[in-house]
């Protein structure tokens, strides 16, 4: 049953795999096998897609058939404690309003076990420095979509260093419109321009087997 | 010193010649724009999105100062409306004249909300935004389907805009539009005899839309239309069939103009798989491509994101259709496969002129003709055209610069 869930969620069935994981559930199956396999799923998705075997279309619709399966999956697991492997600040940066990139990153991350705070979209520099202080994240990610994030997240990444923040953090930049040059720009630690690039990049960079 | 009538010819001779995959005298250049254009101004966003006196001066101001042969991305002042362009589809006369207006002043007038300006819903000195979002229900493609535009101007037009959804708001927002035209038409009239004077060649562009895009940007959302492909695909496929002749037409509203180009920007080629974009995408680009091509328009695309996977679907069209320009694609590979079919546009990434130096330009500029220039048949521009406020002018200049070194056949 669980293969065959992941082989539907692997292969798009989107109707398939939402039925047979409330089956597997009601039928007395263990939410934490779910989870995990629906994990192994986004992971196998996120691999074909770094092979240029999937496309964008497959990640969004990847991540929705996951978000479904995990509204009805993660209430039954709550009390039961949900390994995390570490926890990461997200949001896009001023002045940018796209977030289609960030949530695919973000269903990715929480896949592989990440605990994401999304603090949305158009975000100020002192709206990261303030999560930072309050969630005492181990990554901060930044999501960019246009040429003017640029700067925001240079400066993102000097005001994180003026309130004393930047050495308890990693920072990682992601989306369309990031490369080598904006990580050494911004001052950030690493840079993903694909949702499982960036995902094996946090693992890295915390430490963690990936 | 040449006349700007000699100017203009030599500039256009240049571009002309790339299109039609010719080697010119040089590599032709087109120039940055954006809101660096307000910005060396020194005139905020709003002023620039809002007072047509002002940003005329900072266009020509702009276009002075950074000389290039084809200002295609210095023109913009605002951001447009997608549906709106569409809804006037069968009066050709309204669509020419207020359906492609992307200005402030048109945004004031119908009160949308898939735009926010300066100095409105966001901070005077950011650049206005397009931020769609989801104005019909998935229920509703067979009414699109029908007739796509009563749909659109009926029943899409009122739900995203704030003035335009009563009758009587509505009345009165297209009279205020008609009031406003008039002084749109001087702008755009001012600014090109001020770029004529400039020795900038006169090139007139129409707009086109690929239909699954106009979909994406401007009724179900880009997210929810990708699931749709999924869950509806025969409606989608059918609207996206229903979409291309009011795409055509008004486009098509701007031929007695004299326009040369339909100017396509991709959003949603990037999204695609291969079969996804043969399905949905490209046989519908393609008429669109072929429907302006029968009347003597050739069709000037903006590639975004990463178009590798579908690069070869371009060999399908005529040989000399257009112009493929290529924001993520790398145009080396490009010019390889389309060579002697296509004229290649792009080349040199925006963010090495916002964050790189003067020498990294020189360097890259001249590493990238090298492999690009020979043949002809090639435009260099940044990957986007649009430069953000603090890009440094050096940069810019540098750029400029090295074209004139290395750019020559
Ligand atoms: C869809 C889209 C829109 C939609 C956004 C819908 C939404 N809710 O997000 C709409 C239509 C609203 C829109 C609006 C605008 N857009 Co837009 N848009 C796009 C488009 C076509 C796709 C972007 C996208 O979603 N890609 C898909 C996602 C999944 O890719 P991605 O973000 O790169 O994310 C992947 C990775 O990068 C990574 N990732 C993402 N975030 C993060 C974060 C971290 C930490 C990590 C590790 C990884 C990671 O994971 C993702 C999956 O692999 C691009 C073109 C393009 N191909 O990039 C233009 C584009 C980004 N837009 C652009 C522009 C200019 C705009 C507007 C400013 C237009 C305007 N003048 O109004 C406005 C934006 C206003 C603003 N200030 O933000 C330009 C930016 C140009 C530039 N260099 O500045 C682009 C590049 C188009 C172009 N070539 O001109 N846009």
């Amino acid at each position: 049953m669980l293969d065959e869930i992941l082989k539907s969620i692997v292969e798009m069935e989107e109707e398939e795999a939402i039925k047979k994981a409330k089956e597997y559930l009601d039928g007395g199956g263990d939410p934490q096998k779910l989870l995990e396999v629906c994990r192994d799923a986004m992971g196998e998705v996120g691999a074909r897609f770094e092979k240029g075997e999937y496309f964008l279309s497959e990640l969004i619709l990847g991540g929705e058939i996951f978000k479904q399966i995990m509204e009805f999956t993660l209430p039954k697991i709550k009390g039961e404690s949900v390994k995390k492997i570490g926890k990461i600040v997200l949001g896009t940066v001023k002045e940018d309003v796209h977030n289609i990139g960030k949530d695919i990153f973000k269903v990715f991350a929480e896949a592989s076990g990440f605990e994401v705070i999304d603090i949305g979209i158009d975000t100020p520099e002192e709206k990261f420095v303030e999560a930072v202080k309050e969630h005492k994240p181990d990554i901060v990610g930044m999501s960019c979509l246009i040429t003017a994030g640029v700067t925001s997240m240079k400066k993102t990444v000097d005001k994180l260093k003026e309130a004393g923040l930047r050495d308890s953090v990693k920072i990682i930049i992601g989306g369309g419109r990031v490369d080598e040059s904006v990580k050494e720009f911004t001052g950030a630690d690493a840079w993903a321009d694909d949702a499982a690039k960036g995902v094996r990049l946090c693992k890295q960079l915390i430490g963690v087997e990936g | 010193m040449k006349s700007p009538e000699e100017l203009a010819k030599e500039r256009l001779a240049r571009i002309e010649a790339a299109v039609n995959l010719e080697e010119p005298d040089r590599v032709p250049f087109s120039g940055v724009g954006g809101d660096v254009i307000a910005a060396y101004a020194g005139i905020t966003q709003e002023e620039f999105c809002f007072d047509y006196d002002k940003a005329k001066e900072a266009i020509v101001k702009f276009n002075r100062d950074f000389p290039c042969d084809w200002t295609f991305a210095a023109g913009f002042v605002g951001v447009g409306v997608p549906p709106f362009t569409y809804a006037f589809a069968d009066d050709p006369d309204v669509s020419a004249t207020v359906g492609m207006a992307m200005f402030g002043t048109i945004h004031d007038i119908i009160g949308d909300t898939c735009t926010r300006y300066p100095g409105r819903e966001i901070e005077r000195n950011c650049s206005p935004q397009f931020i769609g979002g989801k104005f019909m229900e998935p229920e509703e493609y067979d009414d699109l389907i029908e007739d796509p535009v009563k749909f659109i101007a009926e029943t899409i037009i009122p739900r995203i805009c704030r003035n335009m959804n009563t009758p009587r708001k509505a009345m009165a927002a297209m009279i205020r539009l008609g009031m406003e035209a008039e002084k749109i038409k001087n702008f755009a009239i001012e600014v090109g005899k001020e770029l004529a004077q400039l020795g900038y060649p006169a090139i007139p562009i129409t707009l086109g839309y690929t239909p699954l895009d106009l979909i994406g940007d401007g009724l179900r959302d880009e997210l929810n239309l990708i699931l749709d492909l999924r869950r509806y695909p025969d409606k989608v496929k059918k609207a996206c069939e229903a979409l291309v002749e009011p795409i055509l037409k008004a486009g098509l509203a701007l031929k007695p103009l004299g326009v040369k180009y339909a100017f396509i920007p991709l959003h949603l080629n990037e999204y695609l798989s291969p079969e996804l974009y043969n399905e949905f995408y490209w046989p519908y680009l393609k008429e669109v491509i072929l429907g302006f091509a029968k009347e003597g328009i050739k069709s000037f695309v903006f590639f975004e994101g990463r178009h590798d996977a579908h690069l070869e679907t371009i060999l399908e069209l005529p040989k000399g259709w257009g112009i493929a320009y290529f924001e993520k694609t790398d145009v080396r590979k490009a010019k390889e496969i389309l060579k002697g079919h296509t004229c290649v546009m792009g080349g040199v990434p925006i963010s090495l002129i916002v964050g790189g130096t003067p020498e990294k330009i020189d360097a890259y500029v001249k590493e990238l003709l090298d492999e690009v220039k020979p043949g002809g048949g090639y435009i260099l521009a940044t990957s986007v055209g649009i430069a953000p406020r603090e890009t440094p002018v050096e940069n810019i200049k540098a750029l400029i610069e090295a074209v004139e070194k290395y750019g020559k056949y």
